[in-house]
């Protein structure tokens, strides 16, 4: 059984200083199992400026169990799957240890972002792109988070303003955004979908 | 039965005040008077789930008993007065105000020496106790005034303890040094535990992140200490963490057996009530544990029957039904290699690996 009384501790611990670390986590629905972190890019990275989302998962066995995150926000760096997300982490797999917690664990991806792994790669593509095309990488991860990490810090008018200049009727733009939650890039797959 | 020879119950549980002083004997090796004194009375309430022996002792064996109560009822065992009090508590008290009340009366004034506690006891020598009372060293300490105040002031028969300094009470005996210092140190040493208590009631789980001594369920209140750094943890999730299955490519010993926080590795977890503040603390805490486990047999030895995984490092106890303590020669044997290996037993798989004995 997940020990909630401990992750309803750490909740509260990290929502206490949030301000200084950056880092929030906070439950997806009601149930505590299911958790959404959000760290930001660290600076002086190509992932500076970027929010990026994690899903985070607790198994039965938390905290004697890693936490299995994800990220929900596409990123571009050899240690997290360009694809599905999937983040290789020694911490989240075999060097768990109980006195970890979320936001230590959320830290630690942070610190792997400005830190990549080219040697012990996720994303073979993007960690051969990384060892031979340093400056392709560092534009293409800054593109990604400019496009995908950024959404959040635009306004709804500005999505709107953005989205109608593409050419979509502003009616439409405005049901479908608000369908897929503000996710401005959700919102034009949709439309050019439909 | 004379006195001396019965083991003092008080002694048993660990709590005797009286010391070399007291009238029932502190050696082991002599039988607790285990005799139910309600049942020699003629009823006990308790019946067969009695704690103590139900049978019917003749007088002759008796030594003490002119009291007029116990004359009238059955023969009855000499007084322990241990022993009746404890039944006493556990017994319906209507007969114990009844007796205690008329033994009161009848007792010499002054000879009351331990309040409640000897409330039962029935002392007919009143020459015997005057003559006692000469010797301040042989006077007992008086517990009204060890407490608090003690009405009777100068009058009063017993000795009016010195206040000591720790637990400032009236508890030290002037004309009795080695009591004294019996007392000054148990005192110490409770005041110890209480300061180490209220330090520890501070210390937080890392893994569950609670106040150890303030877990919901009484047996999680307990530390889990590993011998070889000083992270604290509640015995619980220590235990939980060192005995979880390891998921792939997780090393026991690197993962496992270390310590969650700076990652060193322990090979075994001490369970305490309290948290020390120094390496001698921790060290006496470690050492109590381990003497008290020498002395639990090992169920895996049983007693020559079973084979201990654990061989010499057990830590519980290998001795066989006769009270021999298991003897281990160790063979070192050397290997092909150059290494030194260290066998037990010879066992056939020792000649059937690859390993070449010289």
């Amino acid at each position: 059984m997940v020990d909630l009384a401990r992750v309803q501790k750490e909740l509260q611990e990290c929502n206490r200083d949030v301000e200084v670390s950056g880092i929030r986590v906070s439950p997806k629905a009601d149930s505590l199992t299911n958790l959404v972190g959000t760290i930001p890019g660290p600076l002086g990275t190509p992932y500076e400026g970027g929010t990026f989302k994690i899903d985070i998962t607790l198994p039965d066995g938390y905290p004697f169990e890693p936490p299995k995150m994800r990220f929900a926000t596409k990123v571009w760096h050899p240690n997290i799957s360009s694809q599905s997300g999937a983040i290789c982490l020694d911490i989240l797999k075999d060097q768990w240890s109980p006195a970890l917690t979320l936001k230590t664990a959320l830290l630690s991806v942070q610190a792997l972002l400005s830190a990549p792994e080219p040697d012990d790669p996720q994303d073979a593509v993007v960690a051969q792109q990384y060892i031979r095309e340093q400056n392709t990488f560092v534009n293409t991860a800054r593109y990604w988070t400019e496009a995908f990490a950024k959404t959040s810090s635009l306004g709804v008018e500005e999505k709107v303003q953005k989205l109608v200049e593409m050419g979509f009727p502003e009616d439409i733009v405005r049901s479908t955004l608000e369908a897929v939650g503000g996710d401005e890039n959700l919102a034009l797959e949709k439309l050019c979908s439909a | 039965m004379s006195r001396k020879s019965v083991l003092c119950k008080f002694f048993a549980h660990g709590a005797c005040l009286k010391g070399d002083h007291c009238e029932f004997s502190h050696d082991w090796n002599d039988p607790q008077n285990n005799i139910c004194t309600f049942y020699q009375q003629g009823a006990c309430a308790y019946g067969s789930r009695c704690r103590y022996q139900h049978v019917k002792v003749s007088r002759s064996q008796s030594s003490v008993s002119n009291h007029p109560q116990y004359l009238q009822s059955e023969p009855i065992l000499a007084g322990h007065p241990s022993g009746a009090s404890s039944v006493v508590t556990g017994h319906a008290s209507g007969v114990t105000t009844d007796s205690s009340l008329s033994s009161r009366s009848l007792l010499p004034t002054d000879k009351q020496p331990w309040g409640e506690m000897v409330g039962q006891e029935v002392i007919s020598d009143i020459s015997h106790i005057r003559e006692r009372s000469c010797n301040p060293a042989d006077r007992p300490i008086c517990s009204l005034a060890a407490t608090g105040h003690c009405h009777r002031g100068e009058m009063c028969p017993h000795i009016h303890g010195d206040l000591c300094p720790t637990c400032g009470q009236h508890r030290l005996h002037p004309f009795r040094p080695q009591e004294r210092e019996d007392h000054f140190k148990s005192c110490q040493r409770s005041q110890k535990h209480l300061e180490a208590l209220m330090h520890s009631d501070e210390i937080e789980c890392s893994v569950c992140l609670e106040r150890v001594l303030s877990k919901p369920k009484a047996a999680e209140r307990k530390f889990g200490i590993l011998s070889e750094c000083d992270h604290p943890f509640c015995i619980s999730c220590i235990m939980n963490w060192r005995s979880s299955s390891p998921s792939s490519g997780m090393d026991v010993n690197s993962a496992l057996r270390a310590c969650p926080i700076c990652r060193k590795l322990s090979y075994f977890v001490i369970p305490s009530g309290i948290w020390y503040s120094s390496k001698e603390e921790k060290q006496e805490i470690v050492d109590r544990y381990k003497s008290k486990l020498r002395s639990i047999d090992c169920k895996h030895f049983d007693f020559g029957n079973g084979a201990c995984p654990f061989g010499t490092s057990c830590f519980y106890k290998h001795a066989y039904r006769d009270g021999r303590l298991e003897e281990v020669v160790l063979r070192h044997l050397g290997a092909e290699d150059g290494q030194t290996v260290i066998v037990k037993n010879i066992r056939l798989s020792d000649f059937l690996s690859n390993l070449q004995i010289r």
